[in-house]
């Protein structure tokens, strides 16, 4: 079968989850997706993920590789002049550009939609921020869980009549779920420009995005000022009874129950956690243990698709649906810095070897940080 | 109903929705189609005789509508059938002949059918298909205890909580939406489509991926750290702020706050403040105290500090940014009235797309 987007071409300025994993969907749906860092800006994932100090590793950071995959790498500096003009031509040869800078950074690179679309006006341009293009908050800073508050989850989230909770730094929950949906409207976009011969400038808000999850509740309140809702615990309105449950083994399990039993806990408390998800399925009531990462990783028919090795044995992010009954093909492991930025410019712009000698001599292309912190 | 001038407005989509299916598996179904119907497409709903049970689900508006069912179902055309006849299977295999692609969940009793049609299938179910999924007792909170979310959320010495929302639902009803445009993409560009299959517990896992992540890099699986945690939700003058900063923003932090304590050794790497958090939080927490969310946001963002104002469902209706994005559309619904609701959270050349009404049940739109 021919991959669905084969023949797609994506640059990539995607960094951490938000922008990278946006085009690493598209990568494995058979884009080919060149990633751009430079030597001066990392993906910041590559040193979140540091491992340890030695040569190379900003090339082995567990993050990074679990989000790239399937991406080519380049690093080229965006803040040199020349640099701006090879990614301006590599632009031409591209159907779309996803990005999650601040907003204002890649205008000032000469490499904002403006300046891209008067080179390639089919190009589909993907900026994700947090607050959207527009709008007097555009400048204004979040990191993951701050969307947690500013979107309402947070509000909805937490024990009992207690304090508001945050999905956490472990989870960054609104960034996970930015990439689901732009992808989606990203291969919308690139089918609207096949046909018109026009691209577009998509403008995702990732708290719009986590706000549009709560759209029932947004609507119920809107209509009803007195709908106010607070921390509720596991509890979910039209739901008899529903919690999690320590089990005799230590372990916790939840179950959602069609009607209020309150013997459930102390049934729970007097065996172990597999007896008592196993005679809850059988009773046909809704139950699991709560996994942690180790029991994700070890749980290989729950992994199914989501979980992937690639070629050099490593774990990596899978697919988060099944095509066709398949998951992910791992056709490449993440990309080391600049691994693929002369076969790029060889093959897309059909520089020689003199030209590359220059741009790596001059800086503007390179294989190793400049930086240590970012 | 059908836009031309809309990006999906060549796609008709069917969404079946069998009786006796989980609820948690209808939202992700509707809202995948939601979407794609938002965008244009013609998306005809097929009902059973008693509608969509989303209908009757909380919240509700004060006139008894279901704020769920309206969210939800913008912009479709329903049609009731009912699938235990043979008269009703064949007006919905004629609808399937002339669809693009159809979505439904694996319980559904016309399942097999539907997998065999014309029609790009997009399947939505509880779980992995080995593990036994039409059958399998389902719930949104089992799905965030499977995939691993619940682990990551509350304290650790008590309960694991739930993230507020539909969010298990939601987040596998955003990848079907993906899936059906890869299924609509492949067929415009003269490709075999993909069948595409989500499963609620899937995404969860996935959504959640540093757990798998961190327990791969370090033997340890991360997990609820609750108060001991750097990242702390404290209480202001008027709600709660989330405190919430990268290692670089660190300095910037100490500048805002202005405690000369916090320049001290203890809390100078990221280590040492997790050490130290109970002794941080009292230093910092005070600074909160005697502020709004609105002063304690404008002094952070001043300094690049993305500390999060908690703000409820309805506050959200003010916020200046939503309003300046006109994000919450305002629709006119021809029996309910008036409604505010998110609209798909994308401007595409600068253009919102406005939800059209959910269609009544007892109007009975049939498709031409």
């Amino acid at each position: 079968m021919t991959a669905p987007l084969s023949g797609v071409r994506v640059l990539d300025f995607g960094l951490l989850t938000a922008g990278a994993n946006t085009s690493a969907m598209l990568a494995d749906l058979g884009a080919d997706v060149l990633k751009i860092e430079s030597g001066a800006y990392l993906d910041p994932f590559r040193v979140v993920g540091k491992m340890d100090d030695a040569d190379g590793w900003w090339n082995r950071s567990p993050q990074f590789r679990f989000t790239n995959r399937n991406k080519r790498g380049l690093a080229i500096n965006l803040k040199d002049p020349e640099g701006q003009r090879v990614i301006r031509a590599l632009a031409t040869h591209c159907d779309v550009v996803v990005e999650n800078f601040r907003r204002g950074v890649l205008d000032r690179a000469g490499l904002g939609y403006a300046a891209l679309k008067a080179v390639n006006p089919r190009l589909v341009f993907a900026a994700i921020s947090s607050q959207g293009d527009t709008g007097p908050e555009r400048m204004n800073v979040s990191f993951g869980s701050t969307l947690d508050a500013t979107s309402g989850i947070a509000a909805l989230t937490g024990y009992e009549g207690e304090i508001p909770r945050i999905s956490g730094m472990d989870v960054n929950y609104p960034d996970q779920i930015v990439s689901l949906f732009a992808a989606g409207i990203v291969i919308a976009a690139v089918m609207e420009a096949r046909h018109t011969g026009e691209g577009a400038f998509l403008d995702f808000s990732q708290r719009e995005v986590a706000s549009f999850t709560l759209g029932e509740e947004i609507l119920a309140a809107s209509a009803c000022p007195a709908h106010q809702l607070e921390p509720r615990g596991n509890a979910e309105a039209g739901v008899a009874q529903q919690d999690a449950y320590r089990c005799k083994d230590g372990r916790w399990i939840a179950a959602t129950l069609p009607k209020v039993d309150h013997a459930v806990a102390s049934f729970c408390a007097t065996r172990d956690s597999p007896e008592v998800v196993a005679t809850l399925l059988s009773r046909g009531i809704a139950a699991a243990p709560c996994h942690d990462g180790g029991d994700l990783l070890h749980d290989a028919t729950l992994a199914g698709v989501t979980l992937a090795r690639a070629s050099d044995g490593g774990l990596v992010k899978g697919l988060p649906y099944e095509l066709d009954g398949k998951g992910v093909a791992i056709v490449r492991i993440a990309p080391d810095l600049g691994q693929h930025t002369d076969e790029v410019l060889r093959e897309l712009l059909g520089f020689g070897d003199a030209d590359l000698a220059i741009l790596r001599k001059s800086g503007v292309t390179s294989t190793m940080p400049t930086v240590g912190e970012v | 109903m059908v836009n031309a001038s809309l990006p999906l407005s060549r796609f008709t989509i069917v969404e079946v929705n069998d009786s006796d299916v989980p609820l948690c598996l209808r939202l992700a179904t509707s809202l995948a189609a939601k979407i794609a119907a938002d965008l244009g497409a013609d998306v005809i709903k097929v009902e059973p005789p008693d509608g969509d049970p989303a209908r009757a689900a909380p919240p509700f508006l004060p006139s008894g509508a279901s704020a769920l069912f309206q969210f939800l179902n913008t912009s479709k055309r329903a049609l009731v059938l009912d699938l235990a006849t043979a008269a009703g299977r064949g007006r919905l295999s004629q609808l399937l002949d002339r669809a693009d692609a159809c979505l439904f969940e694996e319980p559904a009793s016309v399942a097999p059918m539907l997998r065999a049609g014309r029609a790009t299938p997009i399947e939505i179910a509880g779980f992995p298909s080995q593990m036994a999924a039409a059958r399998r007792p389902v719930s949104e909170l089992a799905i965030q205890a499977l995939g691993g979310l619940m682990h990551m959320i509350g304290e650790p010495d008590r309960k694991p909580l739930k993230l507020g929302g539909h969010q298990a639902s939601y987040a596998a009803g955003l990848t079907a939406f993906t899936g059906l445009a890869v299924a609509l993409a492949s067929r415009d560009f003269g490709r075999r489509a993909p069948s595409v299959r989500v499963s609620l517990a899937e995404v969860m896992q996935w959504v959640n991926w540093k757990a798998a992540s961190g327990a791969a890099a370090t033997g340890i699986s991360p997990g609820r750290e609750g108060l001991k945690s750097e990242f702390q939700v404290v209480p202001c003058r008027d709600g709660h702020i989330a405190v919430v900063y990268t290692v670089t923003q660190w300095s910037a932090l100490c500048d805002l706050i202005g405690d000369a304590g916090l320049r001290d050794g203890r809390f100078e790497t990221r280590a040492g403040r997790r050490r130290h958090v109970a002794d941080l939080y009292a230093i910092i927490a005070p600074w909160f105290a005697g502020k709004t969310r609105a002063e304690i946001q404008k002094q952070a963002q001043a300094k690049g500090v993305p500390f999060g104002p908690v703000f409820t469902p309805a506050e959200l209706l003010t916020t200046e940014q939503y309003l300046a994005r006109s994000f919450l559309a305002e629709m006119m619904h021809p029996d309910l009235g008036r409604m505010r609701m998110p609209q798909l959270p994308v401007q595409w050349n600068g253009r919102s797309f406005a939800p059209r009404p959910a269609p009544s049940l007892d109007r009975r739109e049939i498709a031409a």
